[in-house]
């Protein structure tokens, strides 16, 4: 459904991406983990050409294309089929959370404006905000605006979500109920290539795992391959610091 | 020569200066209307470092924002004449530039350094809207023309609202310039009639009321507005 090969990305001098291939099956749930500056982000942001990759070819729902020479079109139809979930939340600060979500279906898509409002209201309701529809963004916590963020990914009906790290922006006590609203659409059979820090909902949501360390992948497999038996000397070290029961003091 | 106030020249010189008034906004809302798209335009060639335009734009700006607005009236005043003389002659066009009326003068020049005002404006309050908003909305299909018009633009008009009114504000006080245009203007038209019986004092004051009471009306209207745009903001939970 999803495959990206051989993607190369540079900013300036700094290589982050050095040949990376993923591929993601219809009903996936992957999550990519990793040091920060392993080109987590960044390999996210080229597959929605947010950022221009410097070289890699990508499949996405039977749409070829070049990730270097894409045309605008191109851009524009893998738009339609990717949606994306941002760290920062990124909601349309002058619209309200209704409009939030209406905004991709009606200017975007081209869906009737009753029609929109139906399938927003719809999303807002699965994420749990049926309450808030007329508030601003400003008005809202911050787990309640990322809940917006995964609501208007979801109305847009892609064939993929992407979500960049969802959870890092938020206070601890918010995380969770932003992860529970992850995993209930995950629950639903949507496809999500999720970039995050929580471990815990790598090893009960996710289906694959993938380590990336230094711009390429360093171990990919299912949760139990990577958190119970890691192959590579890099991801097990990498654990080590990230999982606190496996924590050890040495002075 | 008169001696002391002369109350009944005053009143009378005060319906004067008002009736200079249209001419004062027909000449502000030109300029507005020409310089507020244009300089928004210019200031998207700055924000996104559009190679050549925008080291023009910013030579420009210097330029205007480095003179006095009378010595800019002054040399297109002057230099515009000479320069359609030139070229009308030399294509035969038997027409009296002379007799051009001063209002066109005003027109350029003031939408010429109005404009380069409202580039930094507008720069300044674009780069306020974070570019994660443009990243999510391409990121739900909207072309980039779009998120500017639906999202960007009404952003970055709140951030620039104040700074506009300002701006405005200042063009309606600088018109008064436009006396060295022989522009019947309000200022134009109060010092005429004081020239008749020396009554500067009075029709200084009365321009003075004039342009307090305009200005003001202006500001109110355009901080109405800018309440207005201002509403989602207002966090109501």
């Amino acid at each position: 459904m999803l495959e990206i090969k051989d993607i190369h990305k540079s900013f300036g001098k700094n290589e982050i991406l050095k040949g990376v291939n993923i591929s993601i099956d219809k009903g996936d749930v992957v999550v990519i983990l990793g040091p920060s500056g392993s080109g987590k982000t960044t390999l996210l942001r080229c597959i929605n050409f947010l950022e221009h990759a410097d070289k890699g070819h990508a499949s996405i729902s039977g749409i070829e294309v070049d990730l270097h020479h894409a045309k605008k079109k191109d851009i524009h139809d893998i738009r339609q089929k990717v949606a994306f979930v941002f760290q920062n939340y990124n909601l349309f600060n002058n619209k309200t959370v209704l409009e939030n979500v209406t905004e991709g279906l009606i200017i975007g898509r081209k869906i009737p404006k009753t029609d929109a409002i139906e399938i927003a209201k719809r999303a807002l309701d699965k994420v749990g905000l049926s309450d808030k529809y007329d508030n601003y963004p400003s008005s809202l916590s911050g787990g309640q605006q990322q809940r917006v963020g995964i609501a208007r990914a979801v109305a847009l009906n892609p064939d993929i979500i992407l979500f960049d790290e969802p959870t890092s922006a938020l206070d601890p006590e918010l995380v969770g109920e932003v992860l529970t609203v992850m995993r209930n659409i995950a629950n639903e059979g949507t496809t999500m290539l999720v970039v995050t820090h929580e471990m815990s909902f790598a090893r009960d949501v996710a289906n694959r795992v993938i380590f990336m360390d230094g711009g390429v992948v360093v171990e990919e497999g299912t949760p139990h391959d990577i958190f119970v038996t890691p192959k590579e000397e890099r991801t097990k070290q990498f654990l080590k610091r990230v999982l606190p029961e496996d924590y050890t003091y040495s002075i | 020569m008169t001696s002391g106030f002369n109350g009944k020249f005053f009143i009378d010189t005060f319906f004067v200066a008002l009736s200079g008034v249209p001419i004062t906004l027909l000449v502000t809302i030109v300029a507005l209307l020409i310089s507020l798209p244009l300089s928004f335009l210019l200031a998207i060639t700055r924000v996104h470092r559009i190679p050549v335009i925008q080291r023009i734009t910013q030579v420009y700006v210097s330029f205007v924002r480095g003179t006095p607005i009378l010595i800019q009236i002054f040399i297109i005043y002057s230099s515009i004449p000479l320069i359609l003389k030139i070229i009308f002659e030399k294509y035969d066009i038997g027409f009296d530039i002379y007799k051009i009326n001063p209002l066109w003068y005003a027109f350029i020049i003031f939408s010429f350094s109005s404009t380069a005002l409202l580039i930094e404006v507008f720069r300044s309050a674009l780069s306020t809207v974070d570019k994660g908003q443009l990243e999510a909305a391409h990121s739900v299909g909207l072309t980039t023309i779009q998120a500017y018009r639906r999202i960007i633009i009404p952003q970055a008009l709140v951030v620039a609202m104040p700074n506009i009114t300002t701006t405005t504000i200042n063009l309606i006080k600088a018109t008064s310039l436009g006396y060295a245009l022989s522009l019947s203007e309000i200022t134009l038209k109060a010092k005429v009639a004081a020239n008749v019986g020396y009554n500067y004092v009075e029709a200084y004051l009365d321009i003075f009321i004039v342009y307090l009471i305009l200005c003001s009306i202006v500001e109110y209207a355009l901080k109405r507005y800018e309440k207005y745009l201002n509403k989602y903001r207002v966090a109501h939970s």
